[in-house]
């Protein structure tokens, strides 16, 4: 299996998994954590692609809302107070990553002579 | 006692006076800034060299023997200004168009074929007109000139494929560059080996499979990388043709 077969390999595993828990919230979930959906079912249909690829995210939300944990007004407190460390780090990382990712960066092989081995007759005896 | 207020932009208001020495600078660091980016971004990136669709050439049309293994060659028996006679041309279809599916019949028969050539270097190939003007049965058998084996070498350098190398693209590097050269291969376009230094007087190399046919779909990986390779080499017409051998193929570190 190359890169580009394990990747895809992956994201079917991480899709699949989407499936099942949207197939679940979808018909269980969203009943039990948001009144407004009960009894409403064909914009259930439109979360299933976002569901498929965010679903870690679902669950947890599923989770802090089914065992009453969540903390409604931290959802509306203003994110820029994060803003400052955030700018920090891109600063920092952007050029980081730009830094590896030409150095790891592979070579032409300018010096390098082709170099004959055998005649192909020569190989075969 | 009146608090100062410190001065407060608003974007469809005028410029506090207090903000304006601030703004000019941050305007001007910002703008050196992408400056910078833009010529250290430029700076890192290959030189694509000279090549590209000769338009201005106009659509040559040419007579010759079709080959469609690996992929399909024209060895040009009537040529034109352009296109000599006793030249082999890698022809492709239209952008990433197929060609191949109505030409085995053609194998070892006269065509006539028109199209654009795409040139760099020594390096060309000829992207058939759409439609019937493209490739004409003449309906005469052809003769296949018989390849000569050239040994086995050992080779350093790039698996692209063969129509964005000649001018159709500018080849770049990394993903975006490997997975366009992939879905060239897909639409049968050729691929071509750049050779670190030419081998045989020639700097780029048509690319077959372990068994003479198309390059395997198992091997894409390596396209759009500098490889090192150990693989047969053959001479048809005036094209050298490389026979990948997947047990001696590796990136280079």
């Amino acid at each position: 299996m190359d890169q580009a077969q394990a990747i895809f390999f992956a994201f079917q595993i991480w899709c699949s998994i989407g499936a099942l828990i949207a197939l679940f919230f979808l018909t269980i979930g969203i009943d039990r954590i948001d009144e407004d959906a009960q009894g409403a079912y064909v914009f259930r249909l439109l979360l299933i692609p976002a569901i498929l690829l965010i679903w870690p995210l679902v669950l947890w939300r599923w989770f802090i809302l089914e065992t009453e944990r969540d903390a409604w007004p931290n959802r509306h407190r203003p994110p820029r107070h994060a803003h400052f460390w955030v700018a920090i780090a891109l600063a920092v990382f952007i050029p980081v990553i730009i830094l590896v990712s030409l150095s790891v960066r592979q070579t032409w092989p300018v010096d390098f002579e082709p170099q004959k081995l055998s005649l192909l007759e020569e190989r075969k005896s | 006692m009146i608090e100062k207020k410190p001065p407060f932009f608003v974007g469809y208001l005028g410029i506090p006076k207090a903000l304006k020495g601030f703004l000019l600078k941050l305007s001007l660091l910002i703008f050196a800034g992408f400056i910078a980016g833009a010529v250290l971004a430029g700076a890192t990136q290959d030189d694509p060299g000279q090549a590209g669709f000769r338009f201005d050439y106009g659509r040559q049309t040419v007579t010759g023997v079709l080959e469609t293994t690996p992929y399909p060659l024209l060895y040009v028996t009537e040529g034109n200004e352009r296109i000599k006679e006793g030249r082999t041309m890698m022809l492709s279809g239209q952008g990433k168009t197929p060609i191949m599916a109505n030409l085995p019949k053609l194998e070892g028969k006269q065509v006539k074929v028109s199209g654009i050539i795409l040139k760099r270097g020594e390096l060309d190939m000829l992207q058939v007109a759409g439609g019937n003007r493209g490739i004409e049965d003449l309906s005469r058998e052809g003769q296949i000139p018989s390849s000569e084996p050239l040994g086995r070498w050992e080779l350093q350098g790039e698996i692209c494929d063969g129509k964005c190398l000649a001018g159709a693209m500018n080849p770049g590097r990394g993903l975006a560059h490997k997975a366009c050269a992939n879905l060239c291969l897909l639409a049968d376009i050729p691929p071509v080996f750049v050779s670190s230094n030419p081998v045989q007087g020639e700097e780029f190399l048509l690319v077959a499979g372990p068994d003479g046919g198309p390059f395997p779909r198992e091997l894409y990986h390596y396209v759009g990388q500098f490889l090192e390779l150990e693989a047969n080499l053959e001479r048809r017409g005036d094209l050298l043709v490389l026979i990948v051998d997947p047990d001696h193929i590796k990136a280079i570190k």
